[in-house]
């Protein structure tokens, strides 16, 4: 297969994503927000709102709706991306938490309603930075255990070379290019909900639990989404708002939330401070690191830090103490975004590394090759598969990387730009999520496939449709692929780079399954209307439930209730990564000091590479996004306005066309067959975890300075 | 026109266009937007709206074979005018506009939610002659977001395309 199977659709406009839906009678609902960092409501006047011509219902806290909690995600045992439902009380825990929804007859009048509401607070002091007054640290050694293995402090005391440092990330968003909305409509006592989603089944049993149904009456319908990126993992806080509108008006209701209300109401990428020391002998061995992580949460959730998952599996550093701290403060809580810690942590932790390249004069790519492993340092275990050495010298050898003079600002273009170049290593943990598949076979030879997860760009339904088109041999046109629609199949959701590796292998299971229920041959091409057709005629239903290895039989449970159930990447007798290597040049103009990426080669470790096209193009995607993430996005905060104060996308500076020049990619494509039979790991993460630290290395070897904070602006490098 | 009190407006403006080929004719409120007219009310749902203040160019439309965003202009300003959506960009039997095959050869998109605009403007931008060189051709897109990164593909596609015209 040598196209996106959707392609056509995109470029023609037919895909229909979430706000795509208009069905008769549509009402639309727009939202206004609190304009104080913290506090309560005193009074709402509706009353302007409401003599909008046009305008249908106005709901505020007021209004009676009884709405229940739908808990936190990421507490295991709830739905929403945070535990807080606005409109649930008078209290506001954050600036631009919703006030009020307004629902009227066109968009217009919902714009112009919401706008003339207007509400008295009674003020709070609150807290929006990592260092500010008031806010409340918490030990997440509480919950999730530190990584710890042997003793780091006395360990690094004897080292010959210490790399020591701070490292700043600020907040990022992830603006996926739709906005967050959602079209919902009553048939009787069910609720249909078309919503662009990560997690079809979360919306649904959130949504449930709220309004104090039954699941069953809930049914949440994605075929597509436009774009991801951890920002559509769970329910929404907008969603059950328009369920209650349409309830009472009796009417479908598409809610939109704006850009800016998208930054205050939906998850992002917390601020973190880390502080790393690494120490290492004259060999060029890695003795010890220590790895302390302060990060960002809400009042109200402790989303949890993961940094050392990935710091303490790049090297077989023997000697590691990883130390992970929430900072709770007055935002919505925070969430996954595209490699939520592996971008900040390998941004670190790969920075240092280079600076031990640079204190000890050895080669930054031999330096890394020196301290490869095949055992996890955590955990004792050996890893699947694991090709990190292959990544790096192919990478150096596409780059050119022998030519590189190491002394930094030793190069320099025809145009008097420095030339930097600088190398990365990535890693992001493999993990296995339940799925469930259902296939339907008729005498037509058509092929219905029901299948766990969500398509959000990353290609789900091209790496499907191989996995068919190579088990069966049949083409695309006979095969009617469903995803995202909780009337077929639970849905898990789609994030943390395991969606295709989890969901082949129930596809390809079903499939040999349907072999043998038709009596064929256990491998090559098929003629299944034929084969159907012998068998009496009637369409032909298999199904397969695949689970991560080691989880019980009473996952299944936990994926039909909508609730996360994630193996890995620690398994019971191995570790289970992919990994990234990348090689960035920079070139620093001489005269404003600009700092452009003008070449970046990627290699990727992911196992089996299921869609080779969009494959490449998820790991593009991800290289853009690491440049964006490191030269451009910063979600800015302001301690006397609380919230986000550059909250659109004229603001908060994505890269653009201009940005963006070669990307060189290319695959080591070896299955891990330890961690799974078909041996597919992830791509879309761990293409991202590196490029922070490629970037920022190649602008010490252009300049001579070390940034130990992202974005990396022109002025770092006056 | 006729104002009710206070800053509550009621009034409406008749507005003939022609989209995509076909005469169109509308009862418009001064504050619609072209593009919610395009996607709520003559479902063409192929514009998209990633932004709703002219940041992102999802909403890519041409207006008499220029480009503009459709969420920053008002749905009155169609009057008198021809309107090309990507529901238009393809022949009357389906046959892929070179461009959009180029988009699939490239495979210049992931979630797809930018890929119309994206069309549009590579249209424009080669119409424009702005798609000559690749620096020239990249300034010229990016007015239009991709927040997946398939800018590559983009650029290729419609070089590709610019190249053939030329």
């Amino acid at each position: 297969m040598n196209v996106r199977v959707d392609a056509r659709d995109k470029v023609t406009g037919a895909v229909h994503y979430g706000d795509d839906r208009v069905p008769p009678g549509l009402l639309y609902a727009r939202f206004a927000v609190a304009t104080i960092g913290r506090g309560r409501v005193v009074s709402i006047d509706t009353e302007a709102a409401e003599a909008v011509e046009g305008v249908r219902l106005v709901l505020t806290h007021e209004s009676g709706l009884g709405l229940k909690n739908s808990g936190f995600l990421m507490s295991g045992q709830g739905f929403g991306f945070q535990s807080l439902q606005p409109l649930a009380s008078d209290h506001i825990a954050y600036r631009g938490q919703y006030i009020a929804m307004v629902v009227a007859e066109t968009p217009h009048a919902a714009v112009h309603g919401a706008s003339l509401i207007h509400a008295t607070y009674e003020e709070e002091p609150f807290s929006v930075e990592l260092d500010a007054d008031g806010v409340e640290v918490f030990e997440q050694s509480n919950f999730i255990p530190n990584h710890v293995a042997g003793d780091a402090d006395a360990t690094l005391e004897g080292c010959e070379f210490v790399a020591e440092g701070v490292y700043d990330h600020p907040a990022q968003h992830a603006v996926p290019m739709e906005l967050h909305n959602t079209t919902v409509m009553w048939d009787a006592d069910t609720l249909i909900v078309h919503e662009s989603t990560q997690n079809a089944s979360s919306i649904q049993a959130g949504l449930a639990a709220q309004l104090g149904i039954s699941a069953e009456q809930v049914q949440v319908i994605s075929p597509s989404a436009g774009g991801g990126f951890g920002n559509r993992n769970s329910l929404q806080m907008h969603t059950s708002l328009a369920a209650i509108a349409a309830q009472r008006l009796g009417r479908p209701v598409k809610a939109l939330v704006t850009r800016p209300q998208a930054f205050h109401n939906g998850s992002f990428r917390p601020a973190t401070r880390q502080h790393i020391k690494i120490g290492m002998n004259a060999e060029g061995i890695f003795q010890a690191a220590v790895h302390e992580i302060d990060q960002q949460t809400s009042r109200h959730d402790l989303f949890p830090a993961l940094f050392t998952e990935v710091s303490a599996r790049l090297y077989g550093i023997k000697n590691f103490r990883g130390h992970q701290r929430l900072i709770r403060m007055d935002t919505q809580t925070p969430g996954f975004m595209r490699a939520p810690f592996e971008h900040a942590a390998t941004f670190a932790f790969e920075s240092a590394v280079d600076e031990l390249a640079v204190l000890s004069g050895r080669d930054p790519v031999e330096l890394r090759l020196l301290n490869d492993t095949m055992v996890d340092p955590i955990s004792g275990l050996p890893f699947s598969d694991r090709h990190v050495a292959e990544c790096l010298r192919t990478g150096a050898e596409r780059f050119g990387w022998s030519a590189r003079n190491p002394q930094p600002g030793s190069m320099t273009a025809e145009d008097g730009s420095a030339i930097g170049w600088g190398v990365a290593l990535g890693n992001y943990p493999a993990h296995v999520v339940p799925v469930i598949v259902r296939v339907h076979a008729d005498a037509r030879g058509g092929l219905r496939v029901e299948a766990g997860g969500h398509e959000m760009g990353q290609g789900l339904r091209s790496a499907l449709m191989a996995t068919i088109a190579d088990n069966l041999g049949i083409p695309a046109s006979d095969v009617t692929l469903i995803v995202g629609d909780t009337r077929a199949v639970p849905q898990h959701v789609t994030a943390g780079s395991w969606g295709t590796a989890s969901a082949i292998t129930p596809v390809h299971n079903a499939l040999q399954q349907l072999r043998e229920r038709l009596g064929l041959p256990e491998t090559g091409p098929v003629d299944l209307a034929a084969a159907v057709t012998a068998a009496g005629g009637a369409t032909v239903t298999v199904e397969s439930a695949n689970r991560g290895p080691g989880q019980p039989e009473a996952i299944f449970d936990r994926l039909r209730s909508g609730l996360v159930a994630i193996s890995g990447p620690q398994y019971a007798d191995h570790v289970s990564f992919s990994h990234s290597a990348h090689f960035v040049e920079v070139r620093i103009e001489p005269s404003i000091h600009r700092i452009r990426v003008h070449r970046v080669v990627s290699v990727i470790d992911c196992g089996r590479v299921v869609s080779p096209v969009t494959a490449e193009s998820q790991v593009r995607g991800a290289v853009v996004w690491g440049l964006g993430g490191s030269l451009r996005e910063a979600s800015e905060v302001d301690p006397r306005y609380g919230g986000f104060l550059n909250s659109d996308m004229a603001e908060y500076a994505i890269p653009v066309n201009l940005d963006i020049r070669d990307i060189d990619v290319s695959f080591v494509n070896k299955p891990d067959t330890k961690f799974s039979p078909l041996g597919a790991k992830g791509i879309g993460e761990v293409a991202m975890c590196g490029v922070g630290a490629a970037i920022a290395n190649a602008v010490h070897h252009a300049t001579g300075r070390r940034i130990r904070k992202l974005p990396i602006h022109l002025e770092d490098v006056l | 026109m006729k104002q009710r009190t206070g800053t509550v407006f009621e009034t409406s403006v008749q507005v003939r266009a022609r989209v995509n080929g076909k005469d169109v004719e509308l009862t418009v409120d001064p504050r619609e937007s072209l593009v919610d007219v395009l996607r709520e009310r003559l479902g063409l749902t192929g514009t998209k709206k990633g932004c709703d203040h002219g940041q992102c160019g999802a909403c890519t439309v041409h207006l008499d074979g220029r480009r503009v965003v459709s969420c920053l202009t008002p749905a009155v300003q169609a009057e008198g005018t021809e309107i090309t959506t990507i529901e238009g960009v393809a022949g009357p039997d389906g046959e892929l506009h070179p461009l959009q095959q180029a988009f699939i050869d490239h495979d210049a998109m992931q979630c797809g939610y930018c890929t119309s605009g994206q069309i549009m403007a590579g249209l424009a931008a080669i119409a424009e002659g702005h798609a000559d060189t690749d620096d020239r051709a990249r300034e010229y897109l990016s007015g239009n977001l991709c927040r997946c990164g398939a800018y590559c593909g983009i650029l290729a596609a419609v070089r590709q395309v610019a190249e053939g015209d030329a």
